[in-house]
């Protein structure tokens, strides 16, 4: 089985591809537009610079060569939701080429990766087309695969490093997809296309799949054709509309010339499975936990990489669980290597204490303190006030007065202080020491 | 003294403006210069800008019915540049749709030469070159992309710069054919073209090919008159073209004939990359978002695009239809690739000769004729008469064209060119032309 992809993703710029107007298509309709991104006569484009940018970090990042020179192409189809009738787009000369995307010791070739404008957003009633142009010039890039994907798990592994990847880039896939899909069984290829979200990519692969599986076992022949994913029905459906490279008539975008990109450094990438596992590796930690940690979260990675010499991932990792249940993550490195330590300590973790945290607060628990030695000093001082101890059942006064004591002797929080006394107290009643 | 600078030192009476448009008018209702006249111009040395070229507010449509109503909500850098220098915007100039011709007839209103009426303008500047020849204080703004600002400056006997590509930004263009198209200047002298390319030049980030290079004045002593483009010109013109090379070793220059071979593909090459780029830009107008509209929205939008494209000339619908078939991917090698690199292999070509020395030709092969003999052309005769102008616009040269003769009272022009941001060195030639030679006039509007 060889699938192949071609996903799309809207890179988060502030301003269109190739004018200023705002790329949040979010906006009232058609408030985000100009002459250039509405195709008005004499307008040209103005390449942005950063989303060149961020497209050779991508491309960087999913190990393409990239060129020091790129240009674009026009590519002509007439449409309603094209202002000018032809997408500016790349090809032989894109942001990339000949890239390989690695994970669970296997990869997938990438083709290629090129930047286009996003065409206008088409709304449809029963009765009526809407245009909505705050959407015409986004810039995008596109990822094109080999057909080296083997099967349904696959496509998911590699969606999830894909998805990782873009993440650590600024790019979140999970806002906003769209892929197309080449799945071959037998030597036909088809082409699944315009599918929107991570979700249906799975979905509508698993229903191509056993389509062409069931063609096979019946016999029957498998059309080289274009299909649609419906989500409601689930199911793929033939294409009515027929498409073919052959038929855009390509010529260069003579408006934008070569363009040099050689003096644009690219972003870093962050390889957050790599990472978990060799975390996972060093600490003896569990693997999947952490790679679930950190794939998709950069202030996990950001906590995990700050404690990284603490030697003790199981309490670093249950440090971001508490975290991430009173959404903090974005507590800084320092705040979270004391939370640590009050964990190390045993201190409950409640909701005032991150908020004290994060505020900067001391927090009065004996840093320096174990659990065993204050437990010692505990009971020594027990041992001392034998009389008072006597009465602390039927005083509460006396059972503060016993904890303020230990706890300013011994510079904890008079929160453990009390329950550690009360459990020792009772443990000796007991006659068993307590924990 | 530059006419501008003139203009501005010289005194104008209270109702000058008004004179000069009631002029104007009268005179636009024979010639076919003006397509639109600012009615409301009351200062500023006046100047013009050929109806492909956006001014805000008014109506632009690059003599096309398909951009009929079509309002620009922003002005061409060029236009911006002359507005902020103080010229005062007389009006849009006619012109071929789209800048497809070279006789300034593909048109709704065929542009007439003020020498004698009977006579074609020449394209697809038409009105540009007009409006130089009959106004006495007046700059155009127009545009080339195979030879549209030579060939009707040669036909109206005045001068016609046509920048190194890139030089002046093509923002507020519409565009012909991107990758030649140049924006460019008519005047009566060059040291008025030089004063207004100061103006009009430089970088504009809101086009990307317009760099913003400096410009050499590098002088040439030697001249080259390039043997394979005189194969092709007009035995009638031939000898004034030889007695001007003359009068040109008079001036100290060494005039010397130059092979340079591949010459006779230019024209080919010129039409395939003119066309591939002309068909995709008139892919836009499908009359929903500018221009005509076409109202039946409750058409399939394959029909509805069909029927808004109805409007465009025959022209427009013989490019779009060759542009498309080079496009297409069978032949995209054999055509649109190929002459990509004939571009290229000609420059080259080229190059080394336009170091040594200027490359003198004349603009036409013809003499101007009369507009019941270009009506009768065919396409390819058409074609054939840009031989001239096309080498160094398809090389992205600059190049000037100015008079230097008249055979039976219509002019005769010569081009100059040399090698990429060395423009205004050509200029400076025509300047001292001038100094030997009078340009005639027929009309002087606006005399002061
Ligand atoms: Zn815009």
């Amino acid at each position: 089985m060889k699938i192949g992809l071609e996903v799309h993703v809207a890179l988060p710029t502030k301003s269109k591809l190739f004018c200023r107007c705002s790329a949040d298509a979010s906006e009232e309709p058609n408030t985000a537009i100009c002459p250039i991104c509405m195709g008005f006569p004499g307008s040209k484009p103005m390449l942005n610079r950063e989303a060149v940018r961020m497209a050779l970090s991508i491309a960087r990042a999913l190990g393409c060569k990239t060129p020091s020179n790129i240009s674009f192409l026009r590519k002509i189809y007439f449409y309603p939701d094209l202002p000018k009738s032809f997408q500016i787009t790349q090809l032989e000369e894109a942001v990339g080429r000949e890239g390989l995307v690695e994970y669970k010791e296997r990869g997938v070739r990438i083709r290629r990766v090129q930047i286009e404008e996003d065409p206008a957003k088409i709304v449809r009633g029963d009765e009526y087309t809407l245009l909505d142009f705050n959407r015409s010039g986004v810039p995008l890039v596109e990822i094109v695969t080999e057909p080296d994907i083997s099967g349904e798990d696959d496509l998911r592994d590699f969606m999830t490093e894909l998805r990782s990847i873009l993440y650590y880039l600024g790019v979140d896939i999970e806002r906003e997809l769209k892929v197309d899909l080449n799945i071959s069984l037998a030597e036909q290829r088809v082409e699944v296309k315009n599918i929107t979200g991570i979700k249906n990519i799975a979905d509508a692969a698993h229903y191509e799949i056993e389509r062409q599986e069931g063609l096979i076992r019946e016999h029957r022949a498998i059309a080289a054709e274009t299909r649609s994913y419906n989500e409601e029905k689930m199911s793929t459906v033939q294409s009515r509309e027929k498409e073919s490279n052959e038929e855009y008539g390509f010529i260069y975008e003579p408006d934008l010339a070569t363009y040099d990109v050689s003096d644009i450094v690219p972003e870093d990438p962050v390889y957050a499975t790599r990472i978990a596992d060799s975390y996972a590796k060093g600490f003896h930690a569990n693997a999947q936990q952490i790679r679930e940690a950190i794939l998709f979260n950069r202030d996990t990675l950001r906590l995990i990489d700050a404690s990284k010499d603490s030697n003790e991932m199981r309490i670093v990792m249950n440090g971001i669980a508490i975290l991430q249940r009173h959404k903090a993550l974005d507590i800084e490195e320092g705040e979270f290597l004391r939370l640590l330590e009050l964990l190390r300590n045993g201190t409950e973790i409640d909701a005032g204490i991150i908020r004290r945290l994060r505020l900067g607060e001391e927090i009065n628990i004996n840093m320096r303190a174990n659990l065993d030695e204050l437990d010692d000093e505990i009971r020594k001082t027990i041992e001392n006030e034998g009389a008072l101890i006597e009465e602390y059942k039927s005083n509460k006064k006396v059972f503060n007065f016993l904890v303020g004591k230990i706890a300013k002797k011994y510079k904890a929080s008079p929160r453990y202080v009390s329950e550690r006394l009360r459990l020792i107290l009772e443990g000796e009643e007991k006659g068993h020491r307590a924990l | 003294m530059s006419s501008i600078r003139e203009f501005s030192k010289r005194e104008k009476p209270e109702d000058y403006y008004l004179r000069l448009v009631e002029e104007l008018k009268k005179l636009n209702n024979s010639l076919n210069a003006f397509s639109v006249i600012n009615e409301g111009l009351s200062s500023g040395m006046p100047f013009s800008v050929k109806d492909n070229i956006c001014v805000e507010g008014i109506e632009t449509t690059a003599s096309s019915k398909v951009l009929k109503g079509y309002i620009p909500p922003f002005s061409a850098t060029a236009v911006e540049r002359m507005l902020a220098s103080g010229f005062g915007f007389l009006g849009k100039t006619n012109m071929d749709e789209f800048g497809f011709g070279t006789f300034g007839l593909n048109s709704e209103k065929e542009a007439r030469n003020p020498f004698d009426e009977k006579y074609v303008a020449g394209g697809s500047s038409s009105g540009a070159a007009i409006a130089t020849s009959i106004l006495r204080y007046h700059i155009a703004i127009a545009e080339s992309t195979g030879g549209s600002i030579a060939a009707p400056a040669a036909f109206c006997g005045v001068v016609g710069f046509t920048p190194t590509y890139g030089v002046v930004s093509r923002y507020g263009l519409i565009d012909y054919a991107n990758s030649l198209d140049k924006i460019g200047i008519v005047a009566r002298s060059a040291e008025d073209i030089e004063e207004t390319l100061e103006i009009i030049k430089g970088r504009d980030r809101y086009d990307t090919t317009c760099t913003g290079r400096a410009l050499g004045r590098e002088p040439r002593k030697r001249i080259f008159i390039i043997k394979e483009l005189m194969e092709g010109v007009d035995e009638s013109i031939k000898s004034h073209f030889t007695g001007f090379a003359e009068r040109l070793k008079g001036m100290g220059y060494a005039v010397e004939e130059r092979s340079v071979s591949g010459m006779e593909k230019a024209i080919a090459a010129y039409y395939v990359i003119a066309m591939a780029e002309a068909s995709t830009n008139l892919a836009k107008y499908t009359g929903y978002k500018y221009g005509l509209k076409n109202e039946k929205y409750s058409e399939h939008y394959n029909e509805f695009f069909t029927n808004a494209r109805e409007h465009f000339g025959i022209e427009a619908k013989r490019r779009i239809i060759l542009g498309t078939f080079i496009r297409s991917a069978s032949v995209r090698d054999r055509y649109y690739y190929k002459a990509l690199r004939l571009r290229a292999e000609l420059l080259a070509r080229m190059e080394p000769l336009l170091e040594e020395g200027f490359v003198l030709a004349p603009v036409m092969p013809i003499k101007v004729p009369k507009i019941d003999e270009a009506k009768g052309l065919s396409p390819l005769e058409m074609y054939k008469a840009d031989m001239l102008t096309i080498p160094p616009n398809l090389a992205g040269l600059p190049h000037v064209s100015f008079p230097y003769a008249y055979i039976g009272g219509m002019p005769l022009g010569a081009q100059l060119m040399t090698s990429h941001f060395n423009d205004y060195s050509i200029l400076g030639v025509v300047k001292e032309w001038e100094r030997v030679f009078t340009y005639r006039f027929r009309y002087n509007i606006g005399s002061l």
